[in-house]
Order: C-alpha cells, then sequence, then structure tokens
C-alpha cells in the first residue's frame, strides 16, 4: 500500500471524520427516543447537504452598517463560521472580528424565543396572533401623530416597508437613532464637498492626515479601509504613505500612525486652520479666515510643537496627492461642524478635491437608500416622550435606555409613552422597559437587502439570506413582523405575500431589468442574485463641490477649562463592541482591547503623568464624576492620551442582555452631558467634563500584557525600522 | 563527537529534518507576517476561536493566565521615556511559531508533541498525559493546557454555542496541552484533494483561518519550498534561511525586514516577521 504511493494516515484521517460527522448527529439524541424528531438517513440528505461537506452561502454581514459581504460555511444544516465575500467590493473576502462574530449572536443561549407581555414585572408567554392582536387593538383610534417608531439604521426593503406601514397612519415620527454615527461629518461633508459621503482613495494618498477617524477600527467602513491602507502602506509608485493621527485619545488607527499627535481636546479645528497658515497656499477668502491662526497661536491653543506644524505642512506639501479626514474625535464638541468645516477645507486647499476625495454613486433606488442614524433623532424623539406625546411606541435595531446620555433621561421619558413595543434579539435594557417584547430572527436566518452608506465602488445592494434553518420555532424576521403589521392596515394591497421572502422575491423580480437581469428567467436571475449576494449596480453620480467658501467658519476661543470638573471624558468607540449592541457576544467580550489588552471589563485611561500627580496607579478604582453622574472603573495607566482627558470606553455596563454582557464593566453613557452640535443638533460626545477621585479600592487589572505592561527586555520581538534604512521597492 | 563538533555543527545535529541533504519534500508549511501592515485589529484572533473551537474562559481564568487564544495580539510601546507614544504602538500576532528544532518536542515525555513531515509541529491530544513540559520549554509561551474540562463542566458552549462548533477540529477535555496547529485539518483536506488529482498543493489553495481573515493581509501562509509560493519569494528576497540561528544579511546594514524572533535560541521558527516601518520626514 505504501509503495502505491497511499498514505494510510490520510487514509484513517478521511475515514475518521465521516465517522465523526455521523456520530455527531446521532449521538445521544433524547429527542429522537422520545419520538419528537425522526432519524433520517445520510444516504438521503436534504438538497445540497453533503454529509462532512461544508457549503458555502453568500450572505451580508449584519453586525455593523458597513455592509460587508459574507460567505458563510455550512455543513450538515448548521453554519459554522463566516468569511468575507471574495467577489465583494467592499471588503474583498475579509471580515473583522465582530463580523465573524456574528454566529455567537445566532446561537447566542440568551435570544429571545418567545413574544412576551408585561405583567408586572413580569413577562408573560404570549402568541404571536395575541401579540399583533394586541397592537391592533393599542393603535386602534391613535392618531399617526401619537405614535413613535425608533429604529437603527435602516435601509432595502425593510425600511420600505416601514415606511408604508407608518404612512398608512400618516405618522411623521420615524426616529433613525445610532448612538455613534459620523453625523456631524455627513453634514459637514456636505457643505465642503457637496456630498455627504463621497469616496475616500486612502490607497491612492501619499499622505493621510486624520483627525480622530478611525478608519482601521471603527469608522465607517474599517474592512473596506484596512485593505486601503495595506495598499497605502506599500505604496504608490513605490513610495509608501505616510498617516498622521491628530486626537487626544489613540485609536488603533492612532496606534498605527508614523506620527500619532497628541492634542488639546477640541482644538482640532485650530490646528487644521494653523495647518492652511503654515502652508502658505491658500488665497482669498480662505487665506483671511486662517491668517490669524499663526504657528505661536496654534501651537499654544493645540500643544502642537511649532516645529511639528511646520513638519507636516512641509510633508503635506511635497508628497501630494493627500488625504485629509475629520473623524468622531473632531465632531465631538459643541463647535464639532466647525471643527469639521475647518478639517475639510485643508482637502481643497491641498487640491485633494477628484483626487483622493472623490465622488461617489448613488443608490438608483432613492427609496432603498439608508436612512442614517444620528442622535439628533434621538433629542427629539425624547423631547416628544417627556412631553407625553406618544401613546404608541416602538423601537428597533437601537437600545436608547442603554446609549441615551444620562442626562436625557430617557428611560423616565419612555415610561410616559401608554403602550412600548420592543422588537428584540435580547432581552435589553430597552427591552425591559417595554410592554410588549417580540423576539427577532437572528441575521443568519432572515431575509433582507440592505444598501450601505460608505459605496467602496459602485453602487449596490447587499442580499441577506438564511444560512440555515431557524433555531427557535416562535422567533420572526423584522420583515415579516412589518408585513404582519402592514395587513391589518392595508390587507388588500398585501394580501398577495404570503411572507417576507415572497414580498422580497416579487420585488426585486419586478424590477428585474433594472437590476440588470434583463434577458434571463425569473428563476435563473433569482437563484444568481442570492449566489452572488451582491446586486452591483450602475448608479446615478453625484458631483463634488470643487470650490468652497471659508465665510462663517467660527472657531471658538479655547475655553481654560473647568475649575470644578477639569477632565474632558472621551467616550471611546472600540472595534469590537461599538455601541454596546453585541456585548453578549463572549468572543468580543474576551477579545482583548488592542491598545490595553483588557478583557472583560471597563477601564479608565489616563496619562501615566497625570497619574502621578492625582497618585493613581494601575487598578485603582477611580471615581467619575460629571455634572450628570457618576461611574467608577479601574484605571489603566496609558501613554496615549492627553493628559487633560481620561477615556472609558463604550459598550460595556449592561445590567440586562444576557451572561456575557450583564454585569461586566461600566456604561459611560450613564454619566454624559447633554451638549449638542450648534449646527446639526448632534449629540456632542466628548464635550462632558468630569473629575476623578480615588476610591481607595484596588483590583488587579485582568489584561493580556503581562503585570510589568508588557516589555522586550531588549531583545528583538517585535521592532520598526525607519524609512530611511529600508528598502521596499524590491519587496514581494 | 566532541563538544566543539556538536556546537558548530549544531543546526544539523538539531534539526529534526535536515534542510540541505534531506529537504522537506514536498511540503514545509510556513508563515510570514508583515508588521508594517498589521493593525492590530484581533480579526485574526477572533477568527482562530471560531476555526479552532477555542473556549471562552470567562473573567477569573483569564485574569489566571488561563486564556487560551491560540493566536494573540501583543502590544509593546517604545521604551524610551517619551511623553507620548508618537509613533504608534507596536503590534505583534504572536502563536506557535512551528519550529524545526522545537524545545518543546524534545521534552515530552510521551511525544505526544512531536514533527510531522511538513514541517509541523503537531500535537497529538490523546497522547498527551498534561505535564506541560512543553509549556514551560517553549520561549514563545504558545502553548495552552486546558485546566478545566470546558466543553462539559465548565459549559463554555451552553446551548446551541455547541452548534457552531468545527466537526473538523477536536474539542479538547481537561488535562491535554493544546496550541496553533497552522489550522492543520485544512491543510489535511487541501493535500486530500490534490493527492486525488495527482499533484501538490498550489499556492494559495489553502489558507489558514487567520490569513483568511486578515483586513490588510498581512499574513502570507504556504509551501516554503515551492519556489512559486508567495512565502517562499518573500523569505528568499528578505533573505532569511530556515535553517540558521543567524543570518548572513544580519551582518551588515541590509534595508531588509524579515526577521525570525529570539533566532539565537536555535529554535529555527517557520514564522518571519517583516518589521515595521516608521518615516522619518515627520
Amino acid at each position: 500500500m505504501i509503495d502505491s504511493g497511499f498514505d494510510r494516515r490520510d487514509f484513517l484521517k478521511v475515514l475518521g471524520w465521516s465517522g465523526a460527522a455521523v456520530a455527531l448527529s446521532g449521538c445521544g439524541n433524547t429527542s429522537i427516543e422520545d419520538g419528537r424528531e425522526t432519524v433520517v438517513s445520510y444516504s438521503e440528505p436534504a438538497d445540497y447537504v453533503i454529509p462532512g461537506i461544508g457549503v458555502y452561502y453568500n450572505s451580508t454581514c449584519a453586525q455593523c452598517d458597513a455592509g460587508c459581504n459574507i460567505n458563510g460555511r455550512v455543513r450538515e444544516g448548521r453554519v459554522l463560521k463566516l468569511e468575507g465575500n471574495p467577489d465583494s467590493t467592499i471588503n474583498r473576502g475579509k471580515i473583522c472580528g465582530l463580523g465573524q462574530a456574528g454566529v455567537q449572536h445566532h446561537y447566542n443561549p440568551d435570544r429571545l424565543r418567545e413574544p412576551l407581555l408585561r405583567k408586572g414585572d413580569q413577562g408573560e408567554t404570549i402568541s404571536w396572533e395575541k401579540a399583533y392582536g394586541l397592537i391592533a387593538e393599542k393603535l386602534k383610534g391613535v392618531d399617526g401623530e401619537e405614535m413613535a417608531f425608533l429604529t437603527g439604521g435602516m435601509s432595502g426593503h425593510l425600511k420600505v416597508l416601514l415606511g408604508n406601514y407608518l404612512a398608512s397612519f400618516g405618522c411623521k415620527n420615524h426616529f433613525v437613532y445610532e448612538a455613534v454615527s459620523p453625523a456631524v461629518v455627513r453634514a459637514a461633508n456636505k457643505k465642503s464637498y457637496g456630498m455627504a459621503m463621497p469616496r475616500f482613495s486612502i490607497n491612492k494618498a501619499k499622505v493621510v492626515l486624520s483627525f480622530g477617524a478611525d478608519f482601521l477600527g471603527s469608522w465607517i467602513s474599517p474592512v473596506h479601509f484596512s485593505q486601503q491602507y495595506a495598499q497605502f502602506r506599500k505604496g504608490v509608485d513605490g513610495q509608501r504613505g505616510v498617516l498622521i493621527q491628530v486626537e487626544s485619545k489613540m485609536t488603533l488607527t492612532g496606534a498605527n500612525a508614523d506620527r500619532w499627535l497628541a492634542i488639546r481636546p477640541g482644538t482640532e479645528g485650530v490646528l487644521a486652520l494653523g495647518i492652511i497658515n503654515a502652508l502658505g497656499t491658500a488665497t482669498g477668502e480662505i487665506a483671511a479666515a486662517v491668517k490669524d491662526y499663526d504657528r505661536a497661536r496654534v501651537s499654544a491653543e493645540t500643544g502642537i510643537a511649532p516645529g511639528q506644524i511646520d513638519k507636516v505642512a512641509a510633508l503635506l506639501k511635497l508628497r501630494s496627492p493627500s488625504l485629509v479626514l475629520a473623524g468622531s474625535a473632531a465632531e465631538g464638541y459643541a463647535h464639532g461642524s466647525q471643527n469639521a468645516a475647518a478639517i475639510n477645507l485643508l482637502n481643497h486647499v491641498l487640491g485633494n478635491m477628484g483626487k483622493t476625495v472623490e465622488v461617489s454613486e448613488t443608490i438608483p433606488f432613492p427609496q432603498m437608500a439608508p436612512s442614517l442614524g444620528n442622535t439628533a433623532a434621538l433629542k427629539s424623539l425624547n423631547d416628544g416622550l417627556s412631553a407625553g406625546k406618544y401613546k404608541v411606541l416602538f423601537s428597533y435595531a437601537a437600545n436608547p435606555v442603554f446609549t441615551a446620555p444620562g442626562a436625557l433621561k430617557f428611560k423616565e421619558g419612555m415610561a410616559k409613552a401608554g403602550f412600548k413595543v420592543a422588537f428584540a434579539h435580547y432581552l435589553d435594557e430597552t427591552a425591559m422597559q417595554a410592554d410588549l417584547v417580540l423576539p427577532l430572527d437572528s441575521a443568519l436566518e432572515d431575509w433582507g437587502t440592505q444598501v450601505p452608506e460608505y459605496l467602496a465602488t459602485c453602487a449596490q445592494i447587499n442580499v441577506q439570506q438564511p444560512l440555515m434553518e431557524k433555531l427557535h420555532a416562535n422567533t420572526r424576521g423584522m420583515g415579516d413582523i412589518l408585513l404582519a403589521l402592514l395587513k391589518q392596515r392595508r390587507a388588500d394591497e398585501y394580501k398577495g405575500y404570503e411572507d417576507y421572502y415572497a414580498y422580497l422575491r416579487d420585488a426585486l423580480l419586478k424590477n428585474k431589468s433594472a437590476l440588470g437581469g434583463g434577458k434571463i428567467d425569473d428563476d435563473t436571475f433569482w437563484n444568481e442574485t442570492l449566489t452572488k449576494g451582491i446586486i452591483k449596480l450602475e448608479g446615478p453620480v453625484g458631483s463634488l463641490a470643487t470650490k468652497v467658501g471659508a465665510a462663517g467658519l467660527k472657531l471658538p476661543v479655547s475655553d481654560d477649562g473647568d475649575d470644578q470638573y477639569p477632565l474632558h471624558l472621551i467616550p471611546s468607540v472600540t472595534a469590537s463592541l461599538r455601541d454596546g449592541r453585541h456585548a453578549n457576544q463572549p468572543w468580543l467580550q474576551e477579545s482583548p482591547d488592542p491598545l490595553t489588552t483588557i478583557v472583560w471589563d471597563s477601564w479608565v485611561e489616563i496619562h501615566p503623568k497625570k497619574a502621578a500627580e492625582l497618585h493613581i496607579v494601575e487598578g485603582d478604582i477611580i471615581e467619575i464624576a460629571s455634572r450628570t453622574g457618576t461611574i467608577k472603573a479601574q484605571a489603566y495607566l496609558f501613554p496615549g492620551i492627553h493628559p487633560d482627558a481620561v477615556s472609558v470606553p463604550l459598550g460595556r455596563g449592561h445590567d440586562a442582555m444576557g451572561r456575557y454582557a450583564k454585569g461586566f464593566g461600566v456604561n459611560p453613557f450613564q454619566i454624559m452631558d447633554a451638549v449638542f452640535d450648534k449646527e446639526t443638533g448632534e449629540l456632542a460626545m466628548h464635550e462632558t467634563r468630569v473629575k476623578i477621585t480615588k476610591t481607595g479600592q484596588r483590583v488587579i487589572v485582568v489584561k493580556d500584557e503581562g503585570a510589568a505592561g508588557g516589555k522586550q527586555m531588549g531583545k528583538k520581538i517585535a521592532v520598526r525600522l525607519s524609512t530611511d534604512d529600508v528598502d521596499l521597492s524590491e519587496e514581494v | 563527537m566532541s563538544v566543539n563538533n556538536l556546537l558548530e555543527n549544531w543546526a544539523q545535529f538539531r534539526h529534526f529534518h535536515p534542510v540541505d541533504d534531506k529537504p522537506h519534500d514536498p511540503y514545509k508549511w510556513a508563515m510570514s507576517i508583515d508588521l508594517d501592515a498589521c493593525t492590530g485589529c484581533n480579526a485574526c484572533s477572533v477568527a482562530c476561536y471560531a476555526e479552532n473551537n477555542l473556549p471562552v474562559v470567562g473573567k477569573e481564568k483569564y485574569q489566571h493566565g488561563q486564556s487560551m487564544h491560540w493566536m494573540r495580539i501583543e502590544r509593546y510601546w517604545d521604551e524610551d521615556g517619551r511623553e507620548f507614544p508618537d509613533q504608534g504602538a507596536q503590534f505583534l500576532p504572536m502563536m506557535c511559531q512551528q519550529c524545526e528544532a522545537a524545545p518543546c518536542e524534545t521534552v515530552c515525555p510521551v511525544a505526544a508533541t512531536n514533527h510531522t513531515a511538513d514541517g509541523l509541529n503537531s500535537q497529538i491530544y490523546n497522547r498527551c498525559i498534561g505535564s506541560r513540559y512543553c509549556s514551560a520549554n517553549c520561549p514563545f509561551k504558545v502553548r495552552y493546557f486546558n485546566w478545566y474540562d470546558y466543553p462539559t463542566t465548565d459549559n463554555v458552549w451552553p446551548a446551541e454555542m455547541t452548534q457552531q462548533l468545527n466537526p473538523d477540529v477536536t474539542v479538547r477535555g481537561k488535562g491535554v496541552m493544546e496550541k496553533c496547529t497552522f489550522c492543520v485539518q485544512r491543510l489535511s483536506a487541501a493535500k486530500v484533494t490534490a493527492k486525488n488529482e495527482g499533484r501538490i498543493v498550489k499556492d494559495g489553495e489553502v489558507q489558514t483561518a487567520c490569513q483568511q481573515s486578515c483586513p490588510t493581509g498581512a499574513i502570507s501562509f504556504g509551501n516554503l519550498v515551492d519556489p512559486e509560493s508567495r512565502v517562499h519569494k518573500q523569505w528568499q528576497t528578505q533573505q532569511v534561511e530556515l535553517d540558521k540561528d543567524k543570518q548572513d544579511k544580519d551582518e551588515e546594514d541590509s534595508g531588509l525586514r524579515g526577521y525570525r524572533i529570539l533566532e539565537e535560541l536555535r529554535a529555527y521558527p517557520s514564522v518571519m516577521y517583516l518589521e515595521r516601518v516608521r518615516e522619518s520626514a515627520v
């Protein structure tokens, strides 16, 4: 046997695998013994199931709104692992940790399984018929003005259905809320670039100057930008791209910068104008706007050394095109719009328009285009709720009781709504306050379409299809729920659709020719669409603003601080936990924060210099007090933060949701003041001022780095070279 | 055999598979990781949890150093006492380096960890008796011990979570050592396919889970003895040779950034790292 080249060991391995596969399905399954299920022989497997062989299906990631196309490995009818879809223009076969944890959302032991109706403090299990009946009853005689529908960002056919449902009441109260969203930047982009979300070509830039845009971690479309970043590092014409990151708290992107500049919180716009001044190439209105921002003044206000400003300006001048990004750290202030406008001005001055800031296509079906979430929506919903305006409140894909800033007192406002319905995957903080909680299918067992806000190369509609059978009999897809609710209102119009799948299929087939399937028959088109998971489209191209003025650009004189609350609170957005909606996925809890390597808990980042001043050491439990409230968390001495600021990550500190989320860490949303950007009305996330005190308690910080903080002890473990000492041109 | 002879020709004696006169044939799996592309995002680590059935141990056990991350991201700061880390952090994905002369192999009392013909440092779970000598002897600290029975008594995969487990990979019980395998289950499957077609595995045909997910494509993986493979070309360009404990190029400033960690310990790792680069002009 060995002589014939047949490897006995490999033979046994193969045999062992298929043996194991059969054993898995058969072993100790009492439901079969009970007769609740029957044994089906693998000699007659279901369609597309080959025992022991993984099959891949395309779908769309629902862990964030970037709209990465995914490829799920399914074996014996179970989804095992999510990979990126290699044909995607957004993520090109790649996927982040958050995306991969989607399977843990699907298989989560704490998922809601039955509709629950509030009975005092308890939830009573009821049937879907009763739940729908109850909604109809509560909505009887309710005017469109008296109901409100709160959702997260929405797009595709689900948005269409929701729009139709609300229209049937004449209701205009659709509040689209995302706790973490680049809403101020969108508005500033619209003004300075002519479009809210142009295409940022990091890969074409020789220098990227980012003001707190964490594009490698959590900003807009991180997996897409990460790939562009890899190309950018390889360089255009062999010249490696240079990344300069300006922010008060180091993000993942900042940790990868060639030069990381710790700026005084809120002075990002000042630095931008200072750089324009130092460039000396601006004319007219812009030159007039920056003439007072000389090196000395800018340096004094921002804390960036004058020499550094010159170096940045010189590099930007030398290497063109560059790309300047305004991110969440710059927009998080009461003057956030002004900050972003000043930063965007740099792209005009540097001549990057049309080179690295490019026109983007838009989706040709405006009714499916994404409704983008923001925090101004939360404010207006909250105003309505506290005024007792709403008799019925619906909540979907949002958890405002957890994410609303403490100063808004959202929970109290919500209690004033007459009847509160939450569509939820978990019994989260908002669902706990609801009267009726309806359990949703996971994204891996539901149908849908999604249109990403950031379009990588062309307009596209992402298709989401079930990767496996539903795990729980009594969960429903949001599309099916909306369809059922619509049938209560407009039975005639929707009676032809048995379920959301039928609606979706019909809606796409009706537009077959516009979707590029004009010449093929319905079934072929539908199957091809599902196989690909993406519908790529030619969309109308917007236009970029070629000129921009500097009129109205007014940055506040930086204040001297606040005697009572001397420090800035920077609520940081981490790549894996974001606004906390996925905190119950254990892989994400145990995935160390890249910068601090802390797991399973919150922490307060404080600069070692400041810590020494206050006699704080690692693990001290610190009380952080703002005008709104206080939280307590362990201190972590972190060199990548401005000494005038402390930072606490968002996403942890749940008091509901599930076993992996509840009780781990603290929630900085709770102590956030209600300060808003003056122009857009968006919540200014970085405006909360705090003071910190030691409580006297101390814990051991649970982290991946060693107790000494991870030192190389003079060994060559992780090292770097200066560009002077390396030749990248010959590299493979 | 004099001591001098032994020391001078250490590589020859030490290697389980001498590279010169008896080269790996047809496979020698190896990796290269570009630290200039690595952003430290942790996607690889999560991919490893998903692919290899790694248990989530929870806060308390993590504190006791019992985490099971076969792939971890190490983060280092500059140690020069500046006020701010103004050139960023240093990230390093660290997993089993699949050493050619692995220190863990020689100390195993039951030969549960040994070298495969295709250059992997393999771990045979049902031969392992849990002496943990291998872990003590590993210079990279990438071996992880099952202190608890995670699947049963610890119930780390409650309810439906078990359905996510990869059937191609064993779920390990209490008392055995485990570590990165270079996704051997994927390698075996690819080798079987290739063998059935009468060829060897082509470059790019098989990916490790970490490599597949990496958003910046920092990880390359392949067959080092295949001259067409990207990994072979990278090692060659960087002039890093598998069977050396000191690379010739390091004698002078070569402008090359390939290196292996703790090479001087003569473990001959199969993972080459490419140094991070930082711009000098700013």
